[in-house]
């Protein structure tokens, strides 16, 4: 299994992904793709709100990314499993089954928030469902993430570690220390590298001098693998592969999800380092459009079904924002609370 | 440009105010007019007004602060201006004194180059003090009065600490607690730093005196006296603060610097009396238009027409003689007294004035006085007569240099012109004056002149 | 006056003495046996015993899973400690020399210090990260260096410095389970200095500080390897006539000033001394602590301070010990000062 995963572009025929359709099973479809729209209308309602002042501070939206948001986490046991991410966190939150409702209330810096208001966007957790939260420092994730799988080790549950980070992670220094101690201890990490395009404004091209960011796997003796990251089918593939090496006690697995910021890096982004034509060519591999055409081509979804979650995703935020606004704002009060364990 | 806040200045002498409370924050929009924030001089309460329209900014000064006048305190600031480049390293503009009230040496132009406040730099000016030759001690090195005055006492060219009584904070609160001045104790610490020890060898040193009061402490034996221990034994303090406290340092100052010479004098007041009937019956029905203190203030300033040396100041060592004749009348509040000002009385008939003290004593019971109800006054007249008292003595209101104590009008026997004894309404005055300014025989012609007046007082007075 | 030193008092009935470096170990060694969740990470710790023996043959009672040596990677040992203490363990990491706590700082300052906070209160990073600090040792300026006020200065973190074997072990045991991330700095001219130490696994309570001798002319705030110099310089003093009163903070952060303002309140005078720089050093915190008292009342002479000089530790033997207090600096300020000399 290692040898078709290292330096390999994974390639999800057709055949394979019906087969994944039929494991799957049509609910479970149904409901990736309600999560995928879910995320979507969260993201639009959050740039609205950023836009109409209600919420402070910076946001940084996935809108396009959210492929590889579902992939992944379909692909390990959330809640069981551990995830750390980004701070373009919102989509992974919310696909390993964070409650838009805390969220939004995270976001309005609400005491219902997911943090009690003190971590905002970038810093949504979800410590109870073990989501280790989103995280404000590029790859500030990644030791960490290999402590959990230290821990995970120690403890000797089957439990993996997901973490996932941008391309701009990886060419910083704890991404290669913690890899290769990752490797060297064979921890049940998967780590994800989430490749944007752009770190801020910086293009992987001029930050990089290989072709595939997976490729840096090899200097640590782990398999790495590039897929499409806006099929939600190649990324569950992909990451399921790497989960059950981790399970099985192979150790950790660099996956490189390739996709697109469709927004800004963040909502004052002017987006001067790119064109409007590629960002509309990448819009023409909209994730959930591609994910919404398998499902009817395999006779799983109608026009009217299609309508009938966008309809119920977008209630689900209108909820969400409702329960948001009429939130209390934490108790001035309690301002140092939470800095100490007792 | 944005519009710069002073602490007013309400009176000559009056050199400093306290900000009370701001009543207006920092970014509150004001218009011209507004009261801004409330600050207390001596005596009285008042309210800075703001002097345009605006937001108020860069509040320089917290509540409790003292400020000199002229200061800049904030400032007003209009739409899209900003608060001046370092603007708490300028000299705020002194205000312009009403002219009457100038003293001469004003007119030379102050070295503006030197910080100093402004009655720094009028003692400086006074006292041909080059400003440039002493350290200030005051706010970013300004020349202080504190300064010029140890000048003067020959200390000479201070040191930037000296001046201060070099004190260890132990020491600060061991001496806060026992009443003792720092000024006296001899400092055995580095530099002659007073320290605790030397404050309680001062203690210790008091207490083999007699002691001023002793407090007794009931032995545990005696019963029923221990009840009370605890509850009647302990002195209740009174922090000196407000009004007591400007009244205690003026109070001091005035009897500990001026030489007083007292003069006292027995005058009849039938007449006066008889008039003073006379014009409540005609303008008042019956009920008091005018207060025997309203005829008292109408007959000094008449009085002080004649003898102008009694309507002068003494002021950093001149002889100011005043235009105005402006008399003071004393009114006893619930916790200390306040002297409001009946301006020009030498110019006013019995009616008006007793309209105005009438007035003034209302609303200096109330606090409701105005700061110019209380500044420059010339001459102060206190009447404690309704007290019963039959005579006293009072302390000099410098920079005023006379004070009238009027007791009560009680019938006395005297002599007629053939010897025989009339029951007459007698009133005992008892004058003091600043013998640096008045000698004792124009006091004496000064309360012969008041006898007179209030002696063959009439209708003429209206 | 009647002089009585302290450091011995609140320990039980004395019956062995240790050193700092086997008193460390000995807590060390009691945690793990009594709870698997405690492990030890760091570089050359393992058959090496680490670079000045603490962790000596603990591998061969714990075997390599549990005393884990790591690849030079500071940056992950801080943050696999932070990620296995997120999720269940309680690991004691060591840095090697706490010059290298400088590779560190994003995981501990941006992750483990506000994980807590950030995320509502709802996690917490049970860890300690041992370190040696100081200098004496011809080790120059990248490894002789005190630390200590970075971390104080970092919310979220706590900072512990024992000056005696009894406090080494029972400070050690304390920070394991304190539930918090634990800056533990070491001194390594102390790990050979002995003293008593029990042998149950007592606890020394963090933000405890510690009366370490009475004296009613001069309080003296003494950290680390300060506090045996300034009892040595109290015993000179004594022969003088000047009763020093010498307080140990032992946890830095967050700091117990009330006995030091209480003490400063009986003797009206107070130097600090430490190691580290003068400059932005912690002495300048107790000393604003004791002016912002009500202490300040009872003060006869200005609060000073005794530190290390703002260099760089030299290399030169004599340089270098004239870089930082030794006993007779001590005796001279503290000489001075009970005199009345400033």
């Amino acid at each position: 299994m290692t040898d078709e995963l290292v330096e390999e572009m994974y390639i999800l025929t057709d055949d394979r992904a019906r087969e994944l359709l039929d494991m799957l099973g049509k609910e479970k479809a149904l409901q990736v793709l309600e999560a995928m729209v879910t995320i979507r209308a969260f993201e639009e309602k959050a740039e609205e709100l950023y836009s109409l002042g209600k919420t402070h501070g910076t946001m940084h939206l996935s809108i396009g990314q959210e492929a590889t948001a579902l992939g992944a986490s379909s692909a390990v046991r959330s809640g069981y499993d551990y995830l750390l991410n980004h701070h373009r966190g919102h989509g992974h939150c919310l696909a390993w089954g964070g409650e838009a409702g805390k969220m939004m209330a995270e976001f309005m810096g609400k005491e219902t928030g997911y943090c009690r208001g003190r971590g905002g966007s970038m810093h949504i957790a979800d410590v109870a469902r073990n989501n280790l939260g989103a995280n404000g420092i590029v790859a500030g994730g990644i030791p960490m993430a290999a402590g959990v799988g230290l821990s995970i080790r120690m403890r000797g549950t089957d439990q993996v570690c997901l973490v996932i980070f941008g391309d701009g992670a990886a060419n910083t220094g704890p991404f290669h220390e913690s890899l290769n101690m990752a490797s060297i201890w064979n921890l049940p990490v998967i780590f994800l590298c989430e490749n944007n395009q752009f770190a801020m404004s910086m293009p992987v091209p001029r930050a990089f001098n290989i072709e595939r960011i997976s490729r840096r796997a090899s200097a640590y003796g782990i398999p790495g693998v590039t897929v499409d990251g806006n099929d939600f089918l190649a990324v569950y593939e992909v990451v399921s592969t790497a989960a059950e090496r981790a399970r099985a006690g192979q150790g950790p697995t660099l996956v490189e999800s390739l996709t697109y910021r469709w927004r800004g890096h963040s909502r004052s982004d002017r987006q001067v380092y790119r064109t409007r034509q590629e960002v509309k060519e990448w819009q023409a591999r909209d994730p959930i459009n591609r994910f919404a055409d398998r499902l009817q081509k395999a006779g799983l979804l109608s026009a009217e079904l299609q309508e009938s979650i966008r309809a119920s995703a977008t209630q689900g935020i209108e909820d969400a924002l409702a329960f948001a606004e009429a939130s209390p704002e934490p108790d001035l009060a309690t301002i140092l609370e939470g800095v100490y364990a007792d | 440009m944005a519009r710069t806040v002073i602490m007013p200045r309400f009176g000559m002498t009056q050199e400093e105010a306290t900000i009370v409370r701001w009543i207006k924050k920092e970014g509150d929009r004001v218009e011209n007019g507004d009261p801004i924030c409330e600050v207390t001089t001596d005596k009285i309460n008042m309210e800075v007004e703001a002097p345009a329209d605006g937001v108020l900014a860069g509040v320089r000064f917290a509540e409790g602060e003292t400020v000199a006048v002229t200061e800049a305190i904030a400032y007003i600031l209009a739409e899209g201006e900003r608060l001046p480049v370092g603007e708490t390293s300028g000299e705020p503009p002194a205000t312009p004194q009403p002219e009457s009230l100038k003293t001469p040496s004003e007119a030379q132009p102050p070295d503006r180059a030197i910080k100093a406040t402004p009655l720094a730099r009028r003692m400086a000016s006074a006292e041909q003090v080059d400003l440039a030759a002493l350290q200030g001690s005051g706010r970013d090195g300004r020349v202080t009065r504190q300064d010029i005055e140890r000048h003067l006492s020959g200390r000479g060219a201070p040191s930037p600490d000296s001046g201060k009584v070099r004190a260890s904070p132990a020491a600060r609160r061991l001496a806060r607690q026992a009443g003792v001045e720092l000024d006296g104790v001899a400092g055995s610490g580095a530099g002659g730093r007073v320290q605790g020890r030397d404050v309680q060898a001062v203690l210790a040193a008091r207490s083999e005196q007699a002691a001023p009061f002793h407090l007794k402490t009931p032995s545990s034996e005696e019963e029923g006296v221990q009840a009370a221990a605890g509850e009647t034994l302990q002195p209740v303090v009174i922090p000196l603060e407000g009004m007591r406290r400007t009244i205690a340092r003026r109070m001091q100052a005035s009897w500990q610097t001026i030489p007083h010479i007292l003069f006292s004098l027995d005058i009849d007041m039938s007449q006066a009396i008889a008039m003073r009937a006379q014009f409540n019956l005609r303008y008042g029905g019956g009920k008091p238009a005018v207060s025997l203190s309203a005829v008292l203030v109408k007959a000094c300033a008449a009085a002080l027409r004649q003898h102008p040396v009694l309507n002068s100041y003494f002021h950093e060592e001149q002889i100011l003689r005043l235009p105005a004749v402006n008399v003071g009348v004393a009114v006893a509040l619930e916790d200390g007294l306040i002297v409001p000002v009946v301006r020009r009385a030498d110019e006013k008939g019995l009616v008006a004035i007793g309209q105005e003290v009438a007035d003034l004593s209302g609303r200096a019971r109330q606090g409701s006085l105005q700061p110019q109800d209380v500044v420059d006054g010339t001459f102060t007249l206190s009447n404690l007569g309704m007290f019963g008292v039959d005579h006293f003595t009072a302390i000099l209101n410098p920079p005023q240099v006379a004070i009238l104590a009027v007791g009560r009008v009680a019938k006395r026997f005297a002599p007629d012109e053939a010897g025989l004894p009339v029951l007459r309404s007698m009133m005992t005055v008892t004058l003091s004056v600043d013998h640096r300014a008045v000698d004792g025989a124009e006091a004496a012609r000064f309360l012969n002149t008041l006898r007179g007046i209030l002696e063959t007082a009439g209708v003429q007075w209206g | 006056m009647l002089i009585e030193t302290q450091a011995q008092t609140q320990s039980p009935p004395v019956v062995r003495t240790l050193t700092y470096a086997e008193a460390l170990r000995e807590a060390m060694r009691q945690a793990m046996h009594s709870d698997p969740s405690v492990f030890l990470m760091g570089e050359d710790i393992g058959v090496y015993g680490g670079a000045f023996g603490v962790t000596a043959g603990l591998i061969d009672e714990f075997g390599p899973e549990r005393v884990r040596d790591t690849p030079i990677s500071e940056a992950t040992i801080a943050g696999a400690c932070a990620g296995a203490a997120l999720t269940g363990m309680h690991p004691v990491g060591e840095i090697q020399f706490m010059d290298f706590v400088t590779l560190s700082m994003e995981q501990l300052v941006l992750q483990a210090a506000k994980v807590r906070f950030m995320f509502g209160g709802k996690a917490s990073v049970p860890m300690v990260l041992r370190m040696p600090a100081g200098s004496g040792t011809g080790a120059a300026a990248q490894h002789s260096e005190s630390l200590e006020s970075l971390f104080v200065h970092i919310p979220g973190l706590k900072v512990v410095m024992p000056s005696s074997p009894y406090d080494a072990k029972g400070l050690l045991l304390s920070s394991i389970y304190d539930g918090n991330p634990v800056i533990f700095v070491e001194h390594k001219l102390l790990y050979k200095t002995s003293g008593p130490v029990p042998e149950e696994m007592y606890r020394v309570p963090l933000s405890q500080t510690n009366l370490v001798r009475q004296g009613g002319d001069l309080t003296l705030v003494a950290t680390s390897i300060m506090v045996p110099r300034a009892l040595e310089a109290a015993g000179v003093l004594s022969q003088e006539g000047i009763q020093v009163e010498i307080l140990d903070p032992r946890t830095l952060s967050p700091l117990d000033d009330h006995p030091i303002i209480d003490s400063v309140i009986k003797t009206g005078r107070a130097l600090i001394v430490h190691e580290a720089p003068q400059t932005g050093g912690f002495g300048g915190e107790v000393a604003a602590r004791i002016a912002g008292s009500r202490a300040f009342d009872y003060l006869e002479a200005p609060v000073r301070r005794l530190a290390g000089l703002d260099i760089p530790i030299p290399y030169n033997r004599n340089l270098e010990r004239h870089t930082v207090p030794q006993v007779e600096d001590i005796v001279a300020e503290a000489r001075r000062l009970a005199r009345g000399e400033y």
